[in-house]
């Protein structure tokens, strides 16, 4: 168990690819920290960077209180399980498990000790005896966490562990890795792709995109008060809304002009709107899809669009709106609250008169993607 | 129109590994279809046949005359009247074939040893580490590979006398030659290797092993198909090399090895009376080579196609 501590890392490829820029984070002991953010942000470079596998170009990682820019992963005291399980298909269940033991020259007793007790964790006991092929994608990844589990290691890497599985077995995995976490009680960094993974796994979520780091927040944090749009429009699903609107000052508050509508923002937003010293201006104003509701009665007072899609998700309809310069607008809506008449008025074509609490929005400057409220 | 004739004739198959179900439609004019592939496969068969005919028959002529008892070079009958194993005795207690014998073995399994150790490190390094120069090496050396051996045959010849390593110092000098260059033939071992995934590499890494490690537990038994690919090829190069065997062991009899010692039979005066014995000779050396052949034929056709295609 340790803390790991990333101070001004930078990663520069051979080819002058600048994938990591002046990364900065602390990780605490035992703390879960997930990095996210889409193919080619520099999540998983900063990961081998942590592990070893990739030469830190600039910058100082520690794990604990060492610095290990230069130290061999074999000394780093960590474990790693790889999106596609890297299992030794050579040798069997039993022996991939113990493989690093072995190195390591632990004692028989000892190993056969651990490697039972991580089957048993895992559920592959019946499995030991079997060489990789013969298991399936789940059982493999089982093995694959079981061979970092017998380490005992300080800290725990994970790269998109879970993105080679379907997607019911991956929920179940996800479940297992939170109950896995409680069990170790060690530090681990997950990298992943996959917002909900991020969201439902991490103590802290580090967004990433283009090499920077976007905001690192536990997850209320980066859904409720993201700093810039993208992290708006990455974390959630579907992904927020986004509205082109006029932000007025006046002279007790604050108000927003959007498709004909003009809303005027609760006092706590005004309060940050004024600490931010903000004046009148163009805004891109931000909702989220659940914080939509429809308007059957009263719709003078609500923005009126088109529904062009109408996906039945089950406990929700998820709605596709047109409405003004906004062509995609969409609308989570649950259907247990709805008459069958409303639910028929909701078909694709219709039109749609919906509206939105001021409270939950969020305001972007159009010009530098920045939150105005957050900062 | 009949209403069967609308439905599609399908086989539904269900492809288990990727969990969804396939439809097979069946091949149109099945019974023409297989007449044509037993014509082609005739004429393949034909063709097959002549050819193992004619690669064959120098073999079992080779064979039929090593255990023919009557004197004489070129007689007119192909089966010998007289079967025996007078020429085998002959070569093996009159001659210095055994000594011959004895060297190219010495030479073939010290470089099957030595050769294989350098060519797999050589191809794991360029397979798995990256350094400054190496896809510069990897291209010279390339270049270098399409100049036949022999070009620097004078220069490595008074390299050799130099060191004291010709004539009677032939042995090592052999192994010397044949071992210096080996790591240049890297390419089919180095694309077997490109085929392991790195993450297992890597993986390892973590897992506390070195380098040295990974390669030992790690690739090396993943690769059992190439590692006796190289085996086989580190054999049989000294096995049958005549060029430098030749005018490094130059003049030196106890030196030689087969095939430059059979070679000598040749410009003897009994040339009529060697010619037998000279076909014995040639059996005793495919012994060793179709034995290893048999035993590990499967390997070899998976090291040879291995590194091409991805596994």
């Amino acid at each position: 168990m340790a803390s790991v501590t990333l101070e001004h890392v930078k990663k520069i490829y051979d080819n002058h690819v600048v994938a990591v820029q002046d990364f900065n984070l602390n990780i605490k002991d035992k703390e879960f920290v997930v990095f996210v953010g889409p193919s080619g942000c520099g999540k998983s470079t900063t990961l081998r960077m942590i592990a070893g596998l990739e030469d830190i170009s600039e910058g100082t990682l520690k794990i604990g209180e060492r610095v290990v820019n230069d130290v061999e992963p074999k000394d780093r005291d960590i474990a790693m399980v790889f999106q596609n399980y890297a299992l030794y298909p050579h040798i069997t269940v039993y022996e991939n498990l113990a493989f690093s033991l072995r190195i390591r020259k632990m004692d028989k007793n000892e190993i056969h000790r651990r490697v039972c007790q991580a089957a048993e964790i895992l559920g592959i006991t019946e499995y030991l005896a079997r060489k990789p092929k013969a298991l399936s994608g789940g059982q493999r990844q089982r093995v694959a966490i079981g061979r970092a589990i017998v380490r005992e290691p300080q800290v725990f890497l994970m790269d998109e562990p879970l993105s080679n599985l379907d997607a019911k077995l991956r929920n179940q995995m996800r479940a297992e890795i939170i109950l896995l976490r409680k069990r170790l009680d060690t530090t681990f960094i997950y990298v992943t792709h996959d917002q909900t993974e991020a969201m439902t796994l991490g103590d802290r979520i580090v967004i990433m995109k283009d090499g920077f780091i976007q905001q690192v927040g536990t997850p209320q944090e980066v859904f409720e008060t993201p700093h810039n749009l993208f992290v708006a429009c990455f974390i959630g699903s579907p992904q927020m809304n986004i509205f082109n609107g006029k932000l007025v000052k006046e002279a007790n508050g604050y108000s927003v002009n959007l498709l004909g509508m003009k809303l005027n923002l609760d006092e706590e937003k005004c309060a940050l709107l004024r600490k931010n010293n903000v004046s009148s201006m163009d805004v891109l104003v931000g909702a989220r899809p659940e914080h939509m509701t429809v308007c059957f009665d009263n719709k003078a007072s609500a923005i009126n669009g088109m529904i062009t899609v109408n996906e039945m998700m089950g406990s929700e309809l998820h709605l596709h709106v047109a409405a003004g310069d906004s062509k995609n607008t969409i609308l989570r809506i649950p259907t247990i609250d709805l008459t069958p008449a409303q639910r028929a008025s909701l078909d694709a074509g219709n039109s749609i008169a919906f509206t939105f609490p001021t409270k939950v929005i969020q305001l972007f400057d159009p010009a530098t993607e920045e939150s105005l409220l957050y900062r | 129109m009949a209403k069967e004739n609308l439905i599609p004739e399908v086989d539904i198959v269900i492809d288990q590994e990727a969990g969804v179900i396939r439809e097979i439609k069946p091949e149109p004019k099945l019974r023409s279809k297989k007449a044509h592939e037993k014509r082609v496969n005739g004429a393949i068969y034909a063709i097959l046949i002549a050819m193992s005919v004619i690669w064959l028959l120098p073999f079992i002529l080779l064979v039929l005359q090593s255990f023919r008892v009557e004197y004489g070079g070129q007689v007119a009958y192909v089966i010998p009247k007289q079967f025996g194993l007078d020429n085998f005795k002959f070569i093996l207690t009159e001659t210095n074939f055994p000594r011959w014998y004895g060297n190219t073995l010495i030479i073939a399994l010290f470089n099957s040893v030595l050769q294989t150790v350098i060519v797999l490190s050589v191809s794991y390094a360029l397979s798995r580490m990256r350094f400054r120069g190496r896809k510069l090496f990897m291209k010279s050396v390339l270049v270098l590979g399409m100049f036949p051996g022999f070009l620097t045959m004078i220069a490595l010849y008074t390299l050799l006398k130099n060191l004291g390593l010709t004539q009677e110092g032939a042995i090592p000098g052999l192994i010397l030659i044949y071992c210096a260059s080996s790591g240049m033939g890297y390419y089919i071992s180095k694309g077997f290797f490109d085929t392991i995934p790195k993450s297992l590499d890597e993986s390892a890494r973590i897992d506390g092993a070195t380098r040295f490690q990974v390669f030992l537990k790690i690739i090396m038994p993943l690769s059992k198909p190439i590692v006796i690919y190289t085996i086989l090829m580190a054999f049989m190069a000294p096995w049958g090399d005549y060029v430098f065997a030749s005018y490094v062991a130059f003049g030196k009899s106890d030196s030689y090895n087969v095939a430059v010692g059979l070679y000598d039979w040749v410009n003897t005066n009994d040339f009529q009376g060697y010619f037998t014995r000279f076909c014995a000779g040639g059996v005793l050396v495919a012994i060793p080579i179709t034995a290893l052949f048999l035993m590990l034929q499967k390997y070899y056709v998976e090291g040879v196609t291995g590194g091409a295609v991805k596994g």
